[in-house]
Protein backbone atom coordinates (compact mmCIF):
# COMPACT_ATOMS: atom_id res chain seq x y z
CA UNK A 1 0.00 0.00 0.00
CA UNK A 2 1.30 3.42 -0.85
CA UNK A 3 2.21 5.79 1.90
CA UNK A 4 -0.08 8.61 2.74
CA UNK A 5 2.59 11.29 2.16
CA UNK A 6 1.10 13.32 4.98
CA UNK A 7 4.02 14.28 7.20
CA UNK A 8 3.92 13.26 10.85
CA UNK A 9 6.43 15.26 12.85
CA UNK A 10 7.79 14.82 16.31
CA UNK A 11 7.51 17.81 18.59
CA UNK A 12 9.33 16.82 21.78
CA UNK A 13 7.02 14.51 23.64
CA UNK A 14 4.28 14.81 21.08
CA UNK A 15 3.44 14.17 17.46
CA UNK A 16 2.19 16.85 15.12
CA UNK A 17 0.49 16.12 11.84
CA UNK A 18 -1.14 18.66 9.54
CA UNK A 19 -2.80 17.29 6.39
CA UNK A 20 -2.65 19.76 3.52
CA UNK A 21 -4.60 17.65 1.06
CA UNK A 22 -8.04 16.12 1.05
CA UNK A 23 -8.09 12.76 2.77
CA UNK A 24 -10.04 10.22 0.76
CA UNK A 25 -10.86 6.68 1.76
CA UNK A 26 -7.80 4.59 1.01
CA UNK A 27 -5.41 7.30 2.09
CA UNK A 28 -7.36 7.65 5.34
CA UNK A 29 -6.74 4.04 6.34
CA UNK A 30 -3.06 4.34 5.49
CA UNK A 31 -2.75 7.66 7.33
CA UNK A 32 -4.39 6.29 10.45
CA UNK A 33 -2.05 3.29 10.48
CA UNK A 34 1.01 5.47 10.02
CA UNK A 35 0.03 7.69 12.94
CA UNK A 36 -0.62 4.78 15.26
CA UNK A 37 2.59 3.10 14.16
CA UNK A 38 4.56 6.21 14.94
CA UNK A 39 2.93 6.56 18.36
CA UNK A 40 4.05 3.05 19.20
CA UNK A 41 7.56 3.70 17.90
CA UNK A 42 8.13 7.01 19.63
CA UNK A 43 6.05 6.41 22.76
CA UNK A 44 4.87 10.01 22.65
CA UNK A 45 2.43 11.37 25.20
CA UNK A 46 0.19 13.28 22.85
CA UNK A 47 -0.98 13.78 19.28
CA UNK A 48 -1.85 17.07 17.61
CA UNK A 49 -4.02 16.75 14.53
CA UNK A 50 -3.99 20.15 12.88
CA UNK A 51 -6.84 20.50 10.41
CA UNK A 52 -6.45 24.19 9.61
CA UNK A 53 -5.84 23.37 5.95
CA UNK A 54 -8.94 21.21 5.61
CA UNK A 55 -11.93 23.07 4.24
CA UNK A 56 -14.51 20.30 4.24
CA UNK A 57 -15.02 17.83 7.05
CA UNK A 58 -17.80 15.33 6.39
CA UNK A 59 -19.08 12.46 8.52
CA UNK A 60 -16.47 10.14 7.01
CA UNK A 61 -13.60 12.32 8.14
CA UNK A 62 -15.19 12.75 11.55
CA UNK A 63 -15.21 8.99 11.86
CA UNK A 64 -11.58 8.71 10.80
CA UNK A 65 -10.53 11.33 13.34
CA UNK A 66 -12.54 9.62 16.07
CA UNK A 67 -10.94 6.28 15.24
CA UNK A 68 -7.46 7.73 15.35
CA UNK A 69 -8.21 9.37 18.69
CA UNK A 70 -9.75 6.26 20.26
CA UNK A 71 -6.83 4.05 19.30
CA UNK A 72 -4.31 6.68 20.37
CA UNK A 73 -6.12 7.07 23.71
CA UNK A 74 -5.82 3.35 24.31
CA UNK A 75 -2.09 3.77 23.89
CA UNK A 76 -1.97 6.51 26.51
CA UNK A 77 -1.77 9.22 23.90
CA UNK A 78 -4.48 11.91 24.04
CA UNK A 79 -5.39 13.65 20.79
CA UNK A 80 -6.02 17.34 20.18
CA UNK A 81 -7.78 18.48 17.03
CA UNK A 82 -6.44 21.91 16.26
CA UNK A 83 -7.27 24.80 13.96
CA UNK A 84 -10.79 23.91 12.85
CA UNK A 85 -12.10 26.69 10.62
CA UNK A 86 -15.29 28.61 11.55
CA UNK A 87 -17.09 27.33 8.45
CA UNK A 88 -16.29 23.70 9.22
CA UNK A 89 -17.26 24.20 12.86
CA UNK A 90 -20.68 25.62 11.98
CA UNK A 91 -21.28 22.87 9.44
CA UNK A 92 -20.47 20.10 11.91
CA UNK A 93 -22.59 21.76 14.61
CA UNK A 94 -25.53 22.09 12.22
CA UNK A 95 -25.21 18.45 11.21
CA UNK A 96 -25.10 17.63 14.90
CA UNK A 97 -21.89 15.67 14.43
CA UNK A 98 -19.73 15.57 17.49
CA UNK A 99 -16.05 14.77 17.76
CA UNK A 100 -15.80 12.27 20.57
CA UNK A 101 -12.71 11.49 22.54
CA UNK A 102 -10.65 14.46 21.45
CA UNK A 103 -9.64 17.79 22.83
CA UNK A 104 -10.03 20.77 20.56
CA UNK A 105 -7.78 23.79 20.36
CA UNK A 106 -7.60 26.96 18.36
CA UNK A 107 -4.01 26.51 17.25
CA UNK A 108 -0.91 24.42 17.76
CA UNK A 109 0.39 26.51 20.63
CA UNK A 110 -2.82 26.03 22.58
CA UNK A 111 -2.76 22.33 21.68
CA UNK A 112 0.62 22.04 23.36
CA UNK A 113 -0.76 23.77 26.44
CA UNK A 114 -3.52 21.18 26.67
CA UNK A 115 -1.20 18.24 26.17
CA UNK A 116 1.26 19.51 28.76
CA UNK A 117 -1.61 19.88 31.18
CA UNK A 118 -2.72 16.33 30.48
CA UNK A 119 0.78 15.04 30.88
CA UNK A 120 1.13 16.71 34.26
CA UNK A 121 -2.14 15.29 35.43
CA UNK A 122 -1.00 11.78 34.69
CA UNK A 123 2.42 11.87 36.26
CA UNK B 1 -59.63 49.04 -27.71
CA UNK B 2 -63.36 49.44 -27.39
CA UNK B 3 -65.09 52.57 -28.63
CA UNK B 4 -66.29 53.39 -25.16
CA UNK B 5 -62.78 53.27 -23.81
CA UNK B 6 -61.54 55.44 -26.64
CA UNK B 7 -64.28 57.92 -25.91
CA UNK B 8 -63.44 57.95 -22.22
CA UNK B 9 -59.80 58.62 -22.94
CA UNK B 10 -60.67 61.45 -25.30
CA UNK B 11 -62.94 62.96 -22.69
CA UNK B 12 -60.16 62.80 -20.09
CA UNK B 13 -57.79 64.41 -22.54
CA UNK B 14 -60.13 67.16 -23.62
CA UNK B 15 -60.97 68.05 -20.03
CA UNK B 16 -57.38 67.66 -18.89
CA UNK B 17 -56.94 71.22 -17.66
CA UNK B 18 -60.28 71.38 -15.88
CA UNK B 19 -59.60 68.12 -14.07
CA UNK B 20 -56.08 69.13 -13.22
CA UNK B 21 -57.14 72.48 -11.76
CA UNK B 22 -59.86 70.81 -9.74
CA UNK B 23 -57.29 68.39 -8.37
CA UNK B 24 -55.00 71.20 -7.33
CA UNK B 25 -57.83 73.03 -5.54
CA UNK B 26 -58.95 69.90 -3.69
CA UNK B 27 -55.39 69.08 -2.64
CA UNK B 28 -54.80 72.66 -1.49
CA UNK B 29 -57.97 72.54 0.58
CA UNK B 30 -56.66 69.38 2.19
CA UNK B 31 -53.40 71.21 2.92
CA UNK B 32 -51.30 68.68 1.04
CA UNK B 33 -49.50 71.09 -1.25
CA UNK B 34 -48.24 73.55 1.35
CA UNK B 35 -44.56 72.80 0.90
CA UNK B 36 -44.62 72.95 -2.88
CA UNK B 37 -43.77 75.90 -5.10
CA UNK B 38 -46.15 76.99 -7.80
CA UNK B 39 -43.98 75.35 -10.45
CA UNK B 40 -43.82 72.15 -8.48
CA UNK B 41 -47.59 72.07 -8.27
CA UNK B 42 -47.91 72.56 -12.03
CA UNK B 43 -45.42 69.78 -12.65
CA UNK B 44 -46.82 67.24 -10.21
CA UNK B 45 -50.43 67.78 -11.16
CA UNK B 46 -49.60 67.42 -14.85
CA UNK B 47 -47.54 64.31 -14.20
CA UNK B 48 -50.17 62.63 -12.09
CA UNK B 49 -53.00 63.28 -14.52
CA UNK B 50 -50.94 62.16 -17.51
CA UNK B 51 -49.99 58.95 -15.75
CA UNK B 52 -53.57 57.81 -15.37
CA UNK B 53 -54.44 58.61 -18.97
CA UNK B 54 -51.36 56.81 -20.24
CA UNK B 55 -52.23 53.72 -18.27
CA UNK B 56 -55.66 53.70 -19.80
CA UNK B 57 -54.26 54.25 -23.28
CA UNK B 58 -51.48 51.74 -23.28
CA UNK B 59 -53.11 49.16 -21.03
CA UNK B 60 -49.80 48.89 -19.27
CA UNK B 61 -48.99 50.17 -15.82
CA UNK B 62 -45.30 50.66 -16.40
CA UNK B 63 -45.85 54.41 -16.44
CA UNK B 64 -47.50 54.35 -13.05
CA UNK B 65 -44.79 52.11 -11.63
CA UNK B 66 -42.00 54.25 -12.98
CA UNK B 67 -43.64 57.42 -11.73
CA UNK B 68 -44.23 55.92 -8.30
CA UNK B 69 -40.64 54.69 -8.13
CA UNK B 70 -39.24 58.08 -9.00
CA UNK B 71 -41.50 59.64 -6.37
CA UNK B 72 -40.55 57.06 -3.77
CA UNK B 73 -36.90 57.70 -4.25
CA UNK B 74 -37.22 61.44 -4.30
CA UNK B 75 -40.11 61.78 -1.87
CA UNK B 76 -37.99 63.81 0.50
CA UNK B 77 -36.93 66.25 -2.19
CA UNK B 78 -40.37 66.57 -3.67
CA UNK B 79 -41.56 67.96 -0.33
CA UNK B 80 -44.59 65.74 -0.15
CA UNK B 81 -45.00 63.01 2.40
CA UNK B 82 -45.99 59.51 1.44
CA UNK B 83 -49.51 59.87 2.73
CA UNK B 84 -49.89 63.13 0.82
CA UNK B 85 -48.83 61.46 -2.40
CA UNK B 86 -51.16 58.53 -1.93
CA UNK B 87 -53.89 60.94 -0.99
CA UNK B 88 -53.16 62.75 -4.23
CA UNK B 89 -53.84 59.63 -6.26
CA UNK B 90 -57.01 58.91 -4.30
CA UNK B 91 -58.27 62.45 -4.82
CA UNK B 92 -57.60 62.13 -8.52
CA UNK B 93 -59.39 58.80 -8.63
CA UNK B 94 -62.45 60.35 -7.00
CA UNK B 95 -62.28 63.33 -9.29
CA UNK B 96 -62.25 61.23 -12.44
CA UNK B 97 -65.12 59.24 -10.96
CA UNK B 98 -67.17 62.42 -10.50
CA UNK B 99 -66.51 63.54 -14.03
CA UNK B 100 -67.61 60.16 -15.33
CA UNK B 101 -70.84 60.46 -13.33
CA UNK B 102 -71.41 63.90 -14.79
CA UNK B 103 -70.83 62.82 -18.39
CA UNK B 104 -72.83 59.60 -18.24
CA UNK B 105 -75.61 60.52 -15.83
CA UNK B 106 -78.27 60.15 -18.47
CA UNK B 107 -77.39 56.60 -19.52
CA UNK B 108 -77.12 54.12 -16.69
CA UNK B 109 -75.99 51.24 -18.87
CA UNK B 110 -73.15 53.16 -20.40
CA UNK B 111 -72.31 54.57 -16.98
CA UNK B 112 -71.69 51.17 -15.52
CA UNK B 113 -69.81 50.04 -18.63
CA UNK B 114 -67.51 53.01 -18.33
CA UNK B 115 -66.97 52.32 -14.65
CA UNK B 116 -66.03 48.77 -15.58
CA UNK B 117 -63.32 50.18 -17.78
CA UNK B 118 -62.15 52.91 -15.44
CA UNK B 119 -62.33 51.45 -11.95
CA UNK B 120 -59.89 48.54 -12.30
CA UNK B 121 -57.31 50.87 -13.81
CA UNK B 122 -57.70 53.45 -11.06
CA UNK B 123 -57.55 50.79 -8.39
CA UNK B 124 -54.45 49.24 -9.80
CA UNK B 125 -52.67 52.56 -10.01
CA UNK B 126 -53.33 53.37 -6.37
CA UNK B 127 -52.27 49.87 -5.40
CA UNK B 128 -49.04 50.09 -7.39
CA UNK B 129 -48.13 53.47 -6.00
CA UNK B 130 -48.75 52.39 -2.42
CA UNK B 131 -46.86 49.18 -2.96
CA UNK B 132 -43.88 50.96 -4.42
CA UNK B 133 -43.63 53.17 -1.38
CA UNK B 134 -43.89 50.20 0.93
CA UNK B 135 -41.14 48.36 -0.89
CA UNK B 136 -38.90 51.38 -0.92
CA UNK B 137 -39.41 51.81 2.80
CA UNK B 138 -38.81 48.11 3.44
CA UNK B 139 -35.50 48.40 1.67
CA UNK B 140 -34.44 51.36 3.80
CA UNK B 141 -35.46 49.51 6.93
CA UNK B 142 -33.50 46.47 5.82
CA UNK B 143 -30.40 48.57 5.22
CA UNK B 144 -30.76 50.17 8.62
CA UNK B 145 -31.22 46.79 10.24
CA UNK B 146 -28.04 45.54 8.66
CA UNK B 147 -26.20 48.56 9.93
CA UNK B 148 -27.56 48.00 13.42
CA UNK B 149 -26.63 44.35 13.30
CA UNK B 150 -23.09 45.28 12.47
CA UNK B 151 -22.98 47.54 15.49
CA UNK B 152 -24.74 45.15 17.79
CA UNK B 153 -22.32 42.27 17.98
CA UNK B 154 -19.84 44.04 20.20
CA UNK B 155 -17.03 41.83 21.33
CA UNK B 156 -15.16 43.39 24.21
CA UNK B 157 -11.81 42.00 25.20
CA UNK B 158 -11.61 41.86 28.99
CA UNK B 159 -8.21 40.22 29.22
CA UNK B 160 -5.91 37.99 27.30
CA UNK B 161 -8.12 35.21 25.96
CA UNK B 162 -11.28 36.46 27.65
CA UNK B 163 -13.86 38.31 25.61
CA UNK B 164 -17.22 39.66 26.65
CA UNK B 165 -20.20 39.48 24.30
CA UNK B 166 -23.06 41.51 25.78
CA UNK B 167 -26.32 40.92 23.97
CA UNK B 168 -29.05 43.48 24.27
CA UNK B 169 -32.59 43.83 23.11
CA UNK B 170 -34.61 41.40 21.10
CA UNK B 171 -32.68 38.42 19.86
CA UNK B 172 -34.73 37.23 16.92
CA UNK B 173 -33.59 34.38 14.78
CA UNK B 174 -32.29 36.64 12.00
CA UNK B 175 -30.02 38.41 14.42
CA UNK B 176 -29.07 35.13 16.07
CA UNK B 177 -28.00 33.67 12.76
CA UNK B 178 -25.79 36.68 12.08
CA UNK B 179 -24.42 36.25 15.56
CA UNK B 180 -23.17 32.73 14.96
CA UNK B 181 -21.16 33.70 11.95
CA UNK B 182 -19.64 36.88 13.38
CA UNK B 183 -18.72 35.26 16.68
CA UNK B 184 -17.10 32.26 15.05
CA UNK B 185 -15.20 34.39 12.54
CA UNK B 186 -13.98 36.49 15.46
CA UNK B 187 -12.82 33.39 17.29
CA UNK B 188 -10.98 32.22 14.19
CA UNK B 189 -9.14 35.52 13.88
CA UNK B 190 -8.47 36.37 17.52
CA UNK B 191 -7.95 32.87 18.93
CA UNK B 192 -9.85 33.80 22.08
CA UNK B 193 -10.20 30.86 24.46
CA UNK B 194 -13.20 31.99 26.47
CA UNK B 195 -16.21 34.09 25.51
CA UNK B 196 -18.62 35.32 28.12
CA UNK B 197 -22.02 35.73 26.51
CA UNK B 198 -23.99 37.98 28.79
CA UNK B 199 -27.72 37.96 28.12
CA UNK B 200 -28.91 40.10 31.01
CA UNK B 201 -30.12 42.60 28.44
CA UNK B 202 -32.25 40.07 26.56
CA UNK B 203 -35.89 40.16 27.58
CA UNK B 204 -37.13 37.04 25.84
CA UNK B 205 -36.07 34.33 23.46
CA UNK B 206 -37.86 31.73 21.37
CA UNK B 207 -36.94 28.18 20.40
CA UNK B 208 -35.20 29.10 17.19
CA UNK B 209 -33.04 31.67 18.92
CA UNK B 210 -32.14 29.32 21.76
CA UNK B 211 -31.26 26.75 19.12
CA UNK B 212 -28.96 29.23 17.36
CA UNK B 213 -27.23 30.12 20.61
CA UNK B 214 -26.63 26.46 21.36
CA UNK B 215 -25.25 25.94 17.86
CA UNK B 216 -22.85 28.82 18.41
CA UNK B 217 -21.63 27.27 21.64
CA UNK B 218 -21.28 23.86 20.03
CA UNK B 219 -19.37 25.18 17.05
CA UNK B 220 -17.11 27.28 19.26
CA UNK B 221 -16.31 24.22 21.32
CA UNK B 222 -15.29 22.34 18.17
CA UNK B 223 -12.89 25.14 17.40
CA UNK B 224 -11.45 25.10 20.89
CA UNK B 225 -13.25 27.99 22.56
CA UNK B 226 -15.59 27.82 25.52
CA UNK B 227 -18.62 30.07 25.53
CA UNK B 228 -20.25 30.55 28.90
CA UNK B 229 -23.57 32.25 29.46
CA UNK B 230 -24.16 34.82 32.16
CA UNK B 231 -27.08 36.98 33.14
CA UNK B 232 -29.94 34.59 32.46
CA UNK B 233 -33.06 36.39 33.65
CA UNK B 234 -35.87 34.45 35.35
CA UNK B 235 -38.15 34.85 32.31
CA UNK B 236 -35.49 33.52 30.00
CA UNK B 237 -34.64 30.69 32.39
CA UNK B 238 -38.29 29.66 32.49
CA UNK B 239 -38.51 29.72 28.71
CA UNK B 240 -35.42 27.54 28.39
CA UNK B 241 -36.80 25.00 30.84
CA UNK B 242 -40.28 25.01 29.31
CA UNK B 243 -38.90 24.53 25.81
CA UNK B 244 -36.83 21.64 27.11
CA UNK B 245 -33.62 23.12 25.82
CA UNK B 246 -30.70 20.89 26.67
CA UNK B 247 -28.08 22.94 28.45
CA UNK B 248 -25.80 20.10 29.55
CA UNK B 249 -22.13 20.85 29.18
CA UNK B 250 -22.74 24.59 29.06
CA UNK B 251 -21.42 26.67 31.92
CA UNK B 252 -23.76 29.34 33.11
CA UNK B 253 -23.44 31.94 35.83
CA UNK B 254 -26.03 34.36 37.04
CA UNK B 255 -23.80 37.43 37.05
CA UNK B 256 -21.11 38.71 34.77
CA UNK B 257 -18.80 38.92 37.76
CA UNK B 258 -19.13 35.21 38.40
CA UNK B 259 -18.55 34.55 34.74
CA UNK B 260 -15.32 36.50 34.82
CA UNK B 261 -14.23 34.63 37.92
CA UNK B 262 -14.87 31.32 36.17
CA UNK B 263 -12.94 32.43 33.10
CA UNK B 264 -9.91 33.64 35.05
CA UNK B 265 -9.93 30.49 37.10
CA UNK B 266 -10.00 28.28 34.02
CA UNK B 267 -7.15 30.20 32.44
CA UNK B 268 -5.08 29.83 35.58
CA UNK B 269 -5.22 33.47 36.63
CA UNK B 270 -5.56 34.50 40.20
CA UNK B 271 -6.62 37.86 41.56
CA UNK B 272 -4.48 39.09 44.41
CA UNK B 273 -5.02 42.08 46.59
CA UNK B 274 -2.28 44.65 46.25
CA UNK B 275 -0.34 45.40 49.50
CA UNK B 276 -2.06 48.13 51.54
CA UNK B 277 -0.74 51.68 51.16
CA UNK B 278 -0.34 52.04 54.96
CA UNK B 279 2.15 49.20 55.04
CA UNK B 280 4.22 50.51 52.19
CA UNK B 281 4.51 53.92 53.83
CA UNK B 282 5.72 52.22 57.00
CA UNK B 283 8.18 50.28 54.93
CA UNK B 284 9.71 53.34 53.29
CA UNK B 285 9.91 55.13 56.67
CA UNK B 286 11.83 52.20 58.03
CA UNK B 287 14.29 52.45 55.20
CA UNK B 288 15.07 56.10 55.82
CA UNK B 289 18.37 56.75 57.56
CA UNK B 290 17.53 57.50 61.18
CA UNK B 291 17.76 61.10 62.21
CA UNK B 292 19.78 61.94 65.18
CA UNK C 1 -28.34 27.02 -20.68
CA UNK C 2 -24.88 25.66 -20.25
CA UNK C 3 -25.28 25.85 -16.49
CA UNK C 4 -25.27 22.09 -16.07
CA UNK C 5 -22.28 20.05 -15.03
CA UNK C 6 -22.57 16.29 -15.15
CA UNK C 7 -20.21 13.92 -13.38
CA UNK C 8 -19.99 10.18 -13.26
CA UNK C 9 -18.77 9.00 -9.89
CA UNK C 10 -17.05 5.66 -9.89
CA UNK C 11 -13.93 6.03 -7.76
CA UNK C 12 -13.61 7.62 -4.35
CA UNK C 13 -11.28 10.25 -5.75
CA UNK C 14 -14.28 11.47 -7.71
CA UNK C 15 -15.99 12.52 -4.49
CA UNK C 16 -13.38 15.19 -3.98
CA UNK C 17 -13.50 16.34 -7.59
CA UNK C 18 -17.29 16.71 -7.50
CA UNK C 19 -17.10 18.54 -4.20
CA UNK C 20 -14.62 21.01 -5.61
CA UNK C 21 -16.71 21.59 -8.71
CA UNK C 22 -19.84 22.24 -6.67
CA UNK C 23 -17.95 24.70 -4.55
CA UNK C 24 -16.65 26.44 -7.65
CA UNK C 25 -20.10 26.76 -9.19
CA UNK C 26 -21.65 27.92 -5.93
CA UNK C 27 -18.94 30.51 -5.47
CA UNK C 28 -19.47 31.79 -9.00
CA UNK C 29 -23.06 32.75 -8.25
CA UNK C 30 -22.18 34.50 -5.03
CA UNK C 31 -22.29 32.07 -2.14
CA UNK C 32 -19.94 32.98 0.68
CA UNK C 33 -17.56 30.81 2.73
CA UNK C 34 -20.07 29.51 5.29
CA UNK C 35 -22.60 28.40 2.70
CA UNK C 36 -19.88 27.13 0.38
CA UNK C 37 -18.72 24.80 3.12
CA UNK C 38 -22.26 23.69 3.90
CA UNK C 39 -22.97 22.88 0.27
CA UNK C 40 -19.66 21.11 -0.34
CA UNK C 41 -20.12 19.05 2.82
CA UNK C 42 -23.69 18.06 1.98
CA UNK C 43 -22.68 17.00 -1.52
CA UNK C 44 -19.73 15.08 -0.13
CA UNK C 45 -22.12 13.10 2.07
CA UNK C 46 -24.52 12.33 -0.74
CA UNK C 47 -21.89 11.33 -3.26
CA UNK C 48 -20.09 9.17 -0.76
CA UNK C 49 -23.34 7.33 -0.02
CA UNK C 50 -23.90 6.70 -3.70
CA UNK C 51 -20.40 5.36 -4.00
CA UNK C 52 -20.53 3.22 -0.88
CA UNK C 53 -23.99 1.71 -1.28
CA UNK C 54 -24.36 1.63 -5.02
CA UNK C 55 -20.83 1.53 -6.34
CA UNK C 56 -21.16 4.92 -7.92
CA UNK C 57 -23.63 7.14 -9.69
CA UNK C 58 -24.31 10.31 -11.58
CA UNK C 59 -24.12 13.86 -10.23
CA UNK C 60 -25.72 16.82 -11.98
CA UNK C 61 -24.85 20.33 -10.83
CA UNK C 62 -27.05 23.16 -12.01
CA UNK C 63 -27.52 26.86 -11.40
CA UNK C 64 -31.20 27.56 -10.84
CA UNK C 65 -33.41 30.60 -10.39
CA UNK C 66 -36.61 31.08 -8.45
CA UNK C 67 -38.84 34.10 -8.07
CA UNK C 68 -36.39 35.94 -5.87
CA UNK C 69 -32.92 34.42 -5.97
CA UNK C 70 -30.37 32.37 -7.76
CA UNK C 71 -29.46 29.02 -6.32
CA UNK C 72 -27.55 25.82 -6.84
CA UNK C 73 -29.12 22.46 -7.49
CA UNK C 74 -27.35 19.13 -7.15
CA UNK C 75 -28.89 15.84 -8.20
CA UNK C 76 -27.25 12.60 -7.10
CA UNK C 77 -28.54 9.54 -8.89
CA UNK C 78 -27.57 5.92 -8.33
CA UNK C 79 -28.81 2.46 -9.33
CA UNK C 80 -28.20 0.83 -6.01
CA UNK C 81 -30.45 -1.14 -3.70
CA UNK C 82 -32.50 1.85 -2.61
CA UNK C 83 -32.89 3.14 0.94
CA UNK C 84 -35.18 1.22 3.21
CA UNK C 85 -36.73 2.88 6.24
CA UNK C 86 -36.29 6.27 4.66
CA UNK C 87 -38.15 8.03 7.48
CA UNK C 88 -35.95 6.60 10.18
CA UNK C 89 -32.80 7.33 8.26
CA UNK C 90 -33.75 10.94 7.54
CA UNK C 91 -34.82 11.70 11.06
CA UNK C 92 -31.64 10.47 12.63
CA UNK C 93 -33.02 7.12 13.68
CA UNK C 94 -29.62 5.66 12.97
CA UNK C 95 -27.68 8.16 14.93
CA UNK C 96 -24.37 6.50 15.56
CA UNK C 97 -22.09 4.51 13.37
CA UNK C 98 -24.37 3.94 10.42
CA UNK C 99 -22.88 6.07 7.69
CA UNK C 100 -26.03 6.32 5.65
CA UNK C 101 -28.11 7.84 8.41
CA UNK C 102 -25.52 10.36 9.47
CA UNK C 103 -24.72 11.48 5.98
CA UNK C 104 -28.25 11.82 4.73
CA UNK C 105 -29.81 13.56 7.72
CA UNK C 106 -26.76 15.78 8.01
CA UNK C 107 -26.92 16.83 4.37
CA UNK C 108 -30.63 17.59 4.74
CA UNK C 109 -29.95 20.00 7.59
CA UNK C 110 -27.40 21.91 5.55
CA UNK C 111 -29.49 22.52 2.45
CA UNK C 112 -32.69 24.50 1.82
CA UNK C 113 -34.53 21.89 -0.24
CA UNK C 114 -34.07 18.15 -0.14
CA UNK C 115 -36.03 15.49 -2.03
CA UNK C 116 -35.47 11.74 -2.21
CA UNK C 117 -36.96 9.21 -4.58
CA UNK C 118 -35.89 5.69 -3.77
CA UNK C 119 -36.90 2.13 -4.44
CA UNK C 120 -35.32 -1.32 -4.65
CA UNK C 121 -35.56 -1.60 -8.41
CA UNK C 122 -34.43 1.74 -9.70
CA UNK C 123 -32.11 3.00 -7.04
CA UNK C 124 -32.09 6.46 -5.53
CA UNK C 125 -32.35 10.00 -6.83
CA UNK C 126 -31.63 12.81 -4.42
CA UNK C 127 -32.35 16.39 -5.44
CA UNK C 128 -31.11 19.16 -3.22
CA UNK C 129 -30.96 22.94 -3.54
CA UNK C 130 -29.61 25.94 -1.71
CA UNK C 131 -30.69 29.50 -2.42
CA UNK C 132 -28.73 32.70 -2.11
Amino acid sequence: MEKSTIPILRLGNYLLTSPQIAIHDKIAVQYKDEILQKIVETKVKGLILDISAIDVVDSFLVRVISEIASSANLMGCPTVVSGMSPAVAITLAEMDLSLRGVFTALDIEKSLKILRGEEMRHT
Amino acid sequence: MSDLKQTLISQFEENFEEIRKQWVITMQNLGHLKALTHDDIERQSKAICTTVINCLKTNSFKDAEAYAESLAKKAVLEAMTVDQIISGFLVLRDLYGRFIKKWYKDDFNQFFEVLDIYEPVARKIVYLVSNTFIQERDMVVKQQQEAILKLSTPLVQLWENVVLLPLIGVLDSVRAKQLIESVLMYIGQSKTEIIIMDIAGIAAIDTKTAHHILLTIQAAKLMGTEIIITGIRPEVATTLVTLGINMTGIETRSTLRDGVEYAFDKLGFKMLEAPKRQESREQSWKNQPSQS
Amino acid sequence: MSDSNIFIVSRELDIIAVREKVREVAKSIGFKIMDLTRIATAVSELVRNAFQYAGGGKVIIKIVQNQYHKGIEVIVEDHGPGITNLDLVLNGGYSTGKGLGLGLSGAKKLMDEFFIETNQNNGTIITTRKWL
